[in-house]
């Protein structure tokens, strides 16, 4: 009953879409009933979806979709996730947001009454393109053949609060750019000079690009505690997907910055904003057809890659189609200086778009070489960091100077301050490396992200009073999120380039050395959960007889689906984290790893303060 | 001019540090780690040999370990285990004609951007 609700309130919403698409030549829609209409078929979409999320809550196995991926005995948390850990209710989350967002613009925009149509006419566009592929491909309200009890259970790698919250918040990221897209559409369409679309472009892109952050990081954070392979980027496919139209988004909200006036930067912006929605959708064809092996290959079927490949092709097709017949309207040229901000902001973008093609090239060339020669190769992480890294470290090297950089011309405020700041940080530096065990990437790593950090500070003190109010924040803002990086480039660095691992066997009771600290294997425990058995190794950390704490790594048995996942123990600490993970077992005698990560917390840290500044720009006018 | 100067130094400087080989370490576990976190362990997901705990990594450190005590060095058991295993083993694949344009691409791209950056400025 409730599926058939969901299924009949999503096609009409179907219905609703088609019906604002009538040229206004044959039917004339005032703008009024127009929003109206909009409004009412994302309502309608919300609860189709809300009757997916009810159906796995109640537990509904008459539903083809419930059946495959639940089980009654989850967790609350996990049965409403459930909705969206499988392809096609994620897609079906993915069409309801595409909505979401037309409405909140409808609720928000100031634009004048014919953008606001265009915009929405592209929106619903997308809108009526992905429904089709739902309804034809993957379609989440499909009837049970036969009747059943119970499901078959949610994949127990799921089953974890990160990623519970982790598909919502990227795909809040990736379908945001659909609406950036459609303003970018819309924006060729103008006839008057109106350039609200830039401010509308700026707030969006803004929105999407934290809640990509948010999604990567909540995505690499899981991957921290949860695979136990001791780090949290993998060069992973889908990770290169996600990071494709981040990237992209990050050059995007830079060039918003450069906006005076000049049409060749607003000709740029449209570029990236197709560029970007486009890359969302590809990575998504890449994902979901199953052609790239992967950590997030579930649910990969042909019929379905094609599908998606015809929405890649027909959205950026036509994307750039428009793009490049309409032609520009005057040209001026762009004060370009070594070095004023214009011209660093265009360095930026150039890097950015570089470091982005490099990782597409490296994700799809296996797919190339297996095409053309039918062997197959791998491109994994020693390439891209021997690739990509080169590439952006330029850029965070201008990253470092360029807020305090002018506009108009080549000269640096208190110029002399940064230098002697910049001499006296690099000879810290050096001196940190000549003591401690010298590595390159160390070195680099280290003296960008505390210069990035230093000049950041620097100019936040020389060039404005310290007043606590909102505006103050606002005005500081670039200044805070580069600080965000350079916290984060510190604790990448550190995090991979000074990781210490030990490996120990290990029965309960024994002791092992490690350095200063002392590891005791105290205890082994079995529980049972609600839908899975627990093992847990209780660890003893000490320092000079001291308890540090007490670290359980450990595994988990699900029996529904017969999977084991590991559990890894993480101490955190604000310099370093202990990271255990429990191996195999051999006559009472566990093999375990220890990993001791200084400054991942760092990244974290980082993110927090990059996602901040974010939500701060979305505010700032 | 005088920032100009600064950034060439800056320049310099990191070119020279990036140039400098890492740290060479004559302990075999140490070019076992090396060399095996750049071989793709072929029955799980996107896991290097290093990394895995499966039967099949466990195998090739045990090789690369043996190969390594018989004096071979990193580009003969490369060599070695491609030749059995194929090069989807090699996460990072090899710089021959094949992979040439994976390689050269984006330097490639980082240098005409760089020219025409340059040629862009001094029209102005």
């Amino acid at each position: 009953m409730i599926s058939l609700i969901g299924f009949s309130s999503l096609c009409l919403s179907i219905i609703f879409s088609l019906a604002l698409l009538i040229p206004n030549s044959i039917l004339k829609i005032n703008i009024k009933f127009f929003l109206l209409i909009f409004r009412f078929s994302t309502i309608l979409v919300c609860i189709s979806f809300l009757s997916l999320v009810l159906a796995y809550i109640n537990s509904d196995f008459s539903n083809f979709n419930v059946f495959q991926n639940s089980h009654s005995e989850k967790p609350f948390i996990y049965k409403i996730s459930g909705a969206w850990g499988n392809h096609e209710g994620s897609i079906l989350l993915w069409l309801c947001m595409i909505s979401i967002y037309g409405f909140l613009f409808s609720l928000s925009s100031n634009s004048l009454d014919d953008f606001k149509i265009n915009v929405l006419k592209i929106q619903s566009t997308l809108f009526i393109i992905f429904a089709f592929f739902i309804i034809f491909t993957s379609n989440p309200f499909l009837v049970n053949s036969i009747l059943v009890n119970e499901g078959l259970g949610l994949n127990p790698i799921l089953q974890d609060p990160a990623l519970a919250i982790h598909p919502p918040t990227l795909y809040l990221g990736y379908v945001g750019f659909s609406l950036v897209f459609s303003l970018a559409i819309a924006s060729l369409f103008n006839k008057k000079e109106d350039k609200n679309w830039i401010y509308e472009t700026k707030k969006w892109s803004i929105v999407s690009w934290t809640f990509l952050t948010a999604g990567i990081a909540l995505g690499s954070y899981w991957a921290y505690y949860e695979l136990g392979w001791g780090g949290w980027w993998f060069w992973d496919p889908v990770e290169n997907i996600s990071l494709m139209p981040w990237i992209v988004g990050l050059a995007l909200v830079h060039s918003l910055i450069m906006i005076r006036g000049e049409q060749i930067i607003e000709r740029w912006i449209v570029f990236l904003s197709i560029l970007c929605f486009s890359l969302s959708i590809l990575g998504t064809f890449l994902v979901r057809s199953g052609i790239l092996t992967s950590v997030h290959s579930f649910a990969s079927d042909a019929s379905r890659g094609l599908f998606i490949l015809l929405i890649f092709f027909l959205t950026t097709g036509f994307g750039f189609l428009i793009f490049l017949i309409k032609p520009p309207k005057n040209n001026n040229n762009l004060n370009l200086l070594l070095i004023n901000k214009t011209s660093a902001l265009i360095i930026n973008n150039i890097l950015m778009i570089i470091a982005m093609l490099t990782i597409l090239l490296g994700t799809i060339y296996p797919i190339i070489i297996e095409v053309m020669t039918n062997t197959r190769i791998s491109v994994g992480g020693p390439y891209f960091n021997s690739t990509v890294l080169p590439v952006l470290l330029p850029g965070f090297l201008l990253m470092s100077i360029a807020p305090v950089l002018s506009w108009q011309s080549n000269k640096i405020k208190k110029f002399k301050v940064y230098v002697v700041f910049f001499l006296i940080l690099s000879f810290v530096v050096f001196l940190h490396s000549y003591l401690t065990v010298f590595n390159t990437w160390g070195f680099i790593g280290l003296i960008l992200g505390s210069w990035i950090i230093l000049s950041s500070t620097i100019s936040i003190v020389l060039r404005y009073k310290f007043v606590i109010s909102f505006n103050y924040i606002k005005s500081i803002n670039s200044f805070i999120a580069h600080i965000g990086v350079g916290i984060m480039i510190i604790g990448i660095t550190f995090s991979s380039v000074y990781q210490k691992e030990y490996n120990f066997n290990i029965s309960e009771g024994e002791e092992v050395k490690i350095n200063e600290n002392i590891l005791k294997f105290e205890k082994l425990y079995l529980t049972e959960e609600k839908n899975y058995q627990s093992l847990r190794a209780l660890f003893r950390l000490t320092k000079e007889d001291k308890l540090i704490n007490y670290i359980m790594p450990g595994k988990n048995y699900y029996p529904v689906s017969k999977m084991i996942t590991t559990e890894a123990g993480i101490y955190h600490d604000w310099l370093k984290d202990f990271y255990i993970t429990l191996g195999s077992e051999d006559n009472n005698i566990w093999s375990i790893s220890v990993y001791i990560n200084p400054l991942v917390s760092f990244i974290w840290i980082g993110v927090f303060i990059m996602i901040f500044s974010g939500v701060i720009a979305i505010f700032k006018k | 001019m005088k920032f100009q100067y600064f950034f060439k130094y800056i320049f310099c400087f990191y070119f020279i540090l990036s140039s400098e080989s890492v740290l060479s370490n004559d302990k075999v576990d140490f070019k076992v780690k090396e060399l095996t976190l750049e071989l793709r362990c072929m029955t799980c997901q996107n896991q290097s040999v290093y990394d895995s705990d499966s039967d099949f990594a466990k195998d090739i450190k045990n090789v690369v370990k043996d190969k390594f005590q018989e004096g071979l060095n990193q580009k003969e058991i490369k060599h070695f285990l491609t030749e059995r295993y194929g090069e989807y083993i090699l996460f990072k694949p090899y710089f021959n004609t094949k992979n040439l344009f994976l390689w050269l691409f984006p330097f490639i791209l980082l240098v005409f951007s760089i020219g025409f950056f340059i040629k862009k400025l001094k029209n102005n």
